[in-house]
């Protein structure tokens, strides 16, 4: 046995499916007490990874230890963990009490301490006195409620949840997203949360770890993740995006200059150069992103505030309540800025300045 | 409490546009083509199943006094009661048919297990080979049978021969020939229906039961075979009805040894020309196999596990 400070720890695990390489050496570690998510496409690994940990999907290669012991070859059952699916998976043929004590008469917890456990689960999730419904009788929200209910009351080493704001509507899926994030700072369990929205993961995480055809492309909190994405995949994921092309032209430790491919030239921070090895030299073929909220627009008359400033025409105004989606032309590309409001008088076909700051801008060799 | 839905609100907003009276005059059309395309299948039902049914109820009440006298009475059901010998046969079909239902349950779980369990290539395959000896008459099946359970046929010198038993069992003309015969009979209808029920249930089902601690064992007994119930109450219906009427198998199999209530009301209308009290019997088959699933149904649905049947 291992004594190790991490809750979970996996070690190059690899798991193929006829020719498909499912997963592709996956190295993770989960803290102690921490929410860490799991995001990426359908098909990039993430559900497979929480599978392993469960001990639903065996591996070809690799292990997995929690709390220090290897349970590789433990079967899910005998791992003590709590899990919530997609689908709620509630035993249709039991009521809510039943649901939650399937568990706790499995482990052979007394009678009253069972009555005590489930009544204070119920209460953690708001479902106190609809105890002896049935799953049928209940609404999307409350099934998922009690399927969180059941997870944590057997008071497992670990909470995975399988997408499981993926069936509510918009409102509630809202609404469980705060309550799951309170629950589990309340209660205090490790959790591994799977998603493919990537709004939840950053509403909700500790961590991300941001999953990519069976590899994971990046590790980091939520800001890391959004702001300084280590590669394209993750930026494009996370996120909208512009994006220009060009080649590297001058360099020095602190900036580079790139000139792009339509004219003109803009700066960008050498720390901000993504991809595995993070090199880019002069000479090189780049990719430039930045993020639409990142872009400042103003009218053509004004000084520019940046290094970086272009004319640029707008062919596209959308009011989308809490912001303005413009979509301007500018070098011959288009591009979507996000502002909280417009001047009065802007409208399609009005000259404006677009600008940036060269931290904002991410670079990537082709 | 729920909250209005948007959807909700529209119909609000959406019902004055459209009168109730219209609406009706819709609903009656679409009654008059639905009942439209389904007279002919009407027609065929009254004419060849109801009629006749209803004949043959008409004929159990007339008792024969003599050859030529006949009145209406209940006499006929009043016969078959108090006599013995089809007493023992309403009891003899009943017991047939309970064997029959047990036998194919416990073959047919672990198959229909297998065909949910395994892959849509082998499922498909599995299916064809369940179904295919529906797709030989039950006449040909039963002589297969009769030779194999024949004395001195194959099966009982495969087990002289092989020294398991010096005098083996009388299989044919006996109830376990029955037995085998409804059992192979009426095999597929089992296996398929309660295969169709464990299609039904959400694998993670079985997911969160192991994660919540539940080994295999006790998964099925505590998730998958409840869940299945309403699969396994039907195919003990159709498997029960079916062995409760049937006659092809009864008849080649259990000859004089097993007089099953439809061989004796054959027995009765065709060779003894008593129709009429041929056709009492029909009835009180008709009427114990009915009480029975009724009755059974009720119970399962109403038990410990009502909820799996909503």
């Amino acid at each position: 046995m291992q004594a190790l400070a991490n809750d979970v720890e996996i070690r190059g695990v690899y798991k193929r499916i006829g020719r498909n390489v499912i997963l592709d050496g996956i190295d993770l570690e989960v803290k102690q007490g921490e929410l860490l998510t799991l995001l990426g496409p359908s098909g990039c690994g993430k559900t497979s990874t929480l599978n392993v940990i469960a001990g639903f999907l065996d591996i070809d290669q690799g292990d997995v230890f929690i709390k220090g012991q290897r349970v590789t070859d433990v079967p899910a059952y005998k791992r003590g963990l709590g899990m919530v699916f997609q689908t709620y998976s509630l035993f249709p043929h039991m009521t809510v009490y039943e649901n939650l004590d399937f568990g706790l008469s499995l482990r052979k917890v007394a009678k009253d301490e069972k009555k005590r456990r489930i009544q204070k689960a119920l209460e953690l999730v708001k479902m106190t006195g609809l105890e002896n419904r049935y799953p049928r009788e209940l609404s999307g929200g409350q099934r998922q409620r009690v399927a969180i209910a059941r997870a944590l009351v057997v008071q497992p080493t670990l909470l995975l949840l399988d997408e499981p704001l993926s069936n509510l509507d918009a409102k509630l899926r809202h609404e469980l997203r705060a309550e799951i994030k309170r629950l589990q700072k309340e209660v205090g369990v490790t959790t591994i949360f799977v998603t493919h929205d990537q709004e939840e993961a950053l509403s909700m995480s500790d961590r991300i770890v941001v999953m990519n055809k069976g590899k994971i492309e990046q590790v980091g909190t939520p800001t890391e993740i959004y702001a300084h994405p280590r590669t394209e995949f993750v930026f494009q994921f996370i996120g909208k995006s512009n994006q220009l092309e060009g080649t590297v032209k001058s360099r020095d430790s602190r900036m580079i200059c790139v000139e792009l491919a339509e004219g003109g030239q803009v700066l960008v921070e050498a720390e901000n150069v993504m991809g595995s090895d993070r090199s880019c030299a002069v000479g090189d073929a780049v990719k430039l992103y930045i993020r639409p909220e990142k872009l400042t627009i103003q009218a053509a008359e004004n000084e520019a505030p940046h290094y970086n400033a272009h004319a640029a025409t707008i062919v596209q105004l959308n009011y989308l309540g809490s912001a303005w989606e413009i979509e301007v032309s500018m070098l011959g590309k288009r591009m979507q800025v996000l502002r909280p409001s417009i001047e009065s008088g802007w409208t399609i076909g009005t000259e404006v300045m677009v600008g940036w700051n060269p931290s904002d801008m991410m670079i990537v060799k082709k | 409490m729920e909250p209005v839905r948007y959807d909700d609100r529209q119909e609000i907003i959406s019902l004055p546009l459209q009168p109730a009276a219209a609406r009706k005059r819709r609903n009656w059309k679409k009654y008059l083509y639905a009942g439209l395309l389904l007279l002919p299948l009407l027609l065929f039902i009254l004419g060849f199943f109801v009629v006749p049914m209803l004949y043959i109820l008409y004929l159990s009440f007339i008792e024969m006094k003599g050859e030529t006298n006949a009145v209406y009475s209940i006499g006929n059901y009043i016969q078959f009661f108090t006599d013995p010998y089809y007493l023992h046969s309403l009891w003899l079909t009943i017991k047939v048919s309970l064997y029959t239902v047990i036998v194919s349950l416990l073959l047919g779980y672990p198959v229909a297990l297998t065909m949910a369990k395994c892959s849509p290539r082998v499922r498909g395959l599995l299916t064809l080979l369940v179904a295919s000896p529906l797709l030989i008459s039950i006449v040909v099946r039963n002589f297969g049978w009769y030779l194999l359970l024949l004395p001195n046929g194959t099966i009982h010198q495969l087990l002289t021969s092989l020294g398991i038993t010096e005098s083996p069992p009388k299989l044919l003309f006996s109830e376990a020939g029955v037995v085998i015969g409804l059992s192979n009979a009426y095999l597929p209808f089992m296996i398929l229906s309660i295969a169709t029920s464990l299609y039904n249930i959400d694998p993670s089902l079985e997911k969160a039961a192991a994660i919540l601690g539940a080994g295999p064992l006790r998964s099925f007994v505590s998730i998958t075979l409840p869940l299945s119930l309403p699969g396994i109450v039907s195919g003990i219906v159709l498997v029960f009805s079916m062995s409760m009427s049937a006659y092809v198998t009864p008849a080649l199999m259990g000859g004089a040894n097993v007089p099953m209530l439809p061989v004796v009301a054959y027995d009765q209308i065709i060779n003894l020309l008593r129709w009429t009290y041929g056709s009492a019997v029909s009835y009180v088959l008709l009427g114990i196999t009915l009480a029975i699933v009724t009755i059974f149904t009720r119970m399962m649905e109403r038990g410990r596990y009502r909820e799996v049947f909503r």
